[in-house]
């Protein structure tokens, strides 16, 4: 780990080309007019097929994947997989409901997930649980972005050699600032645009990575051999093994349902409800399920990287000198094999991979604040421009308060808090998904199964130890389930808390008759197509001001 | 939506579309199908190689799904596309 002025320079010029991009890209597809919340934050709702995926892959594919996934497998080996195994099983189940969503969106102008939730049970309280759950889990999302770029800063030794705690931090809350102000000038356009350079450098390094690096180590069975070797040598701290080549039976339920509740959740995260709600048309998402899967590839692959980390000669002490921090194993392994050029375009590629998501998390959160809090709440009748406003300011608020977080806490707290996210954000699926199909839950019942799996998920990941320190906290994402015995991810387990919940309730509800409360939607708009989308933009207007009625015809 | 054999037709697709993408879900939700090493594939332990080659699969799957519910026969354009909306002859370019 020495400063490196090539492979610095090489990032330094590619991030200076996306600031650009970044500023420039609200010129691009020009609105007539930007203080609109369907312009600022939905990007005009115009994407087609091909921007929708880069805009989606650009949105999915964050600092999780290329720096978190891999480090998961560094340590534990085929555990971390089950993030290949979420990406493939995604894009199915959503391909079933994604559609209904855009459309019933599209006709009545919501811009955020909870205003589809307040139109369909006429629900201020339901939609606020919603809009806090997005912003909450979302804040250690954007904070574990900031993680990545760190993770490479810290490889590149930019700033850490210093002992001012202001000069330390000072690459990272510039490269904040950069983006915080392209997003505030251009909103979604601009991580739209750059999601192209970013999307266009993962793939060149991905592949670059994954042909010339097995070359350089002596080939894939030496490097699946030295990982066994790794995984099997028992952990002085736990007395147990490492990890593991292959799932072992033990693990298999935790396996399964990390996948599958990371699945259900990633499209209740209000930053991939955006990417969504922007597309222009209804197949443009179904086409889209067909065709992300190119992602998921990229992602297998980038995993894999954890296991080329722990067979590349002596990275693995380093990674152990440097507070045994897992996430600096694909960092180092770029420098450790790449010469200097294409070091910086792998870095870049990380850097740039962080901040699209990153801002389109800014975008999301600042939504929900707007349309639900904001307008809901506080200013009924404020105009699109004020609105807009109002987004542009609390974008900048939360990434503030994400930049915070990483200065502040501790990295391991950061990774743990976003399991949190996933925990959190899985509690808003019943009333989004099943509100698609089903009017029959009622609104009280919804806030009831939600509140009390909030509650349990938390304290339950709150009792899970790091592995090997009994006493503290945030330790993982999975924990024994009393009656079936098997290790389950907790996410999982609060869903189905909160599914029981929400019936059991929703029966004693209907039968004291408490008011259902008015919904605003009809059976055809979860269909419909392109027809009503010129009248979304003043459906929005008539929504601002308020009572339930059906804004459109 | 009142003619009826094109619904039924409809309802027939959706059907062949859900059994398409469940396959695709279980065939990665099922862990005890690929937690195994062998047979391996070069290099590549069952685990790795199965789950790898099963994305391609799953994209398969979806766009079979895409191909059989997709409105009407044609993909674009779309029915009722009003004249005059707003965004589109600058946007045309991209919607494919």
């Amino acid at each position: 780990m020495q400063f490196n002025a090539v492979s610095f320079g090489i990032l330094i010029a590619l991030f200076a080309v996306v600031t650009v991009v970044g500023f420039a890209a609200a010129r691009w597809r020009r609105a007539e007019d930007i203080l609109h919340l369907h312009e600022w934050g939905l990007g005009g709702r115009g994407f087609g097929t091909f921007v929708t995926w880069f805009l989606l892959g650009g949105d999915l594919y964050t600092a999780y994947t290329f720096i978190a996934v891999p480090a998961l497998v560094f340590g534990t080996g085929a555990a971390g997989f089950f993030a290949l195994s979420y990406t493939v099983m995604v894009f199915p189940i959503v391909f079933v409901f994604a559609p209904r969503l855009w459309s019933v969106a599209r006709v009545h102008g919501y811009v955020t997930p909870a205003d589809f939730v307040r139109g369909r049970y006429g629900s201020r309280g339901l939609a606020l649980a919603v809009a806090f759950t997005g912003v909450l889990a979302t804040m250690p999302y954007i904070a574990l972005q900031l993680v990545g770029i760190q993770a490479v800063l810290t490889v590149l030794h930019v700033g850490t050699g210093s002992s001012n705690a202001f000069v330390k931090d000072l690459p990272l809350i510039i490269a904040f600032l950069a983006l915080a102000a392209y997003t505030f000038v251009s909103g979604l356009r601009a991580p739209a645009l750059i999601a192209f350079v970013k999307d266009t450098l993962i793939y060149v390094m991905i592949i670059v990575a994954i042909i010339y690096i097995p070359i350089r180590l002596g080939g894939w069975g030496h490097i699946f051999g030295v990982a066994n070797t790794h995984l099997t040598a028992t952990n002085p701290k736990t007395g147990k093994p490492n990890g593991s080549l292959i799932v072992l039976p033990a693990g298999e339920w935790a396996y399964a349902t990390l996948a599958l509740g990371s699945a259900l959740a990633l499209f209740m995260y209000p930053h991939a409800v955006t990417a969504v709600y922007a597309a222009r048309r209804r197949t443009v998402i179904r086409r889209n399920m067909a065709i992300l899967p190119a992602y998921s590839l990229v992602l297998g692959l980038v995993a894999l990287l954890g296991y080329m980390a722990l067979a590349a000669p002596g990275l693995p002490a380093v990674v152990k000198a440097n507070g045994a921090n897992p996430q600096l194993s694909v960092p180092l392994l770029f420098q450790d094999m790449f010469p200097s050029w294409f070091q910086g375009i792998g870095f870049a590629a990380i850097v740039i991979g962080a901040l699209v998501p990153a801002a389109i998390m800014s975008i999301a959160a600042a939504n929900l604040f707007t349309r639900n809090v904001w307008v809901e709440f506080l200013r009924p009748h404020a105009s699109p421009a004020e609105q807009t406003r109002v987004s542009q300011w609390a974008s900048l608020i939360v990434k503030a308060g994400a930049l915070v977080f990483v200065l502040a806490l501790s990295k391991t707290f950061a990774i743990n808090l976003q399991l949190l996210g996933g925990i959190w954000i899985l509690q808003t699926f019943p009333a989004i998904v099943l509100g698609l199909y089903t009017r029959w839950f009622h609104r009280w019942a919804l806030v009831l199964g939600w509140a009390v799996a909030m509650v349990w998920g938390t304290i339950a990941a709150y009792l899970v130890p790091v592995p090997g320190e009994p006493g503290t906290h945030f330790g993982g994402s999975s924990d024994t389930v009393p009656i079936i015995g098997h290790t389950v991810y907790i996410a999982f387990t609060a869903f189905v808390l909160n599914l029981v919940v929400a019936a059991v309730a929703t029966l004693v509800f209907r039968a004291v008759r408490l008011p259902a409360g008015a919904d605003e939607t009809r059976p055809e708009h979860y269909e419909a197509d392109l027809g009503p989308a010129a009248a979304a933009p003043a459906a929005a207007t008539a929504r601002a001001s308020a009572a339930a009625k059906t804004p459109d015809d | 939506m009142t003619h009826s054999s094109p619904t039924r037709r409809r309802t027939g697709a959706w059907i062949l579309a859900s059994v398409l993408l469940l396959i695709g879900v279980l065939g990665a939700l099922i862990v005890p199908i690929y937690a195994r090493s062998s047979p391996a594939w070069g290099a590549f332990p069952f685990f790795y190689w199965y789950q790898l080659i099963w994305v391609p699969v799953v994209a398969l799957l979806s766009g079979l799904a895409y191909l059989l519910t997709r409105p009407s026969g044609r993909p674009e354009p779309g029915p009722g596309q009003p004249p005059g909306q707003p965004q589109d002859p600058t946007r045309a370019g991209d919607a494919r």
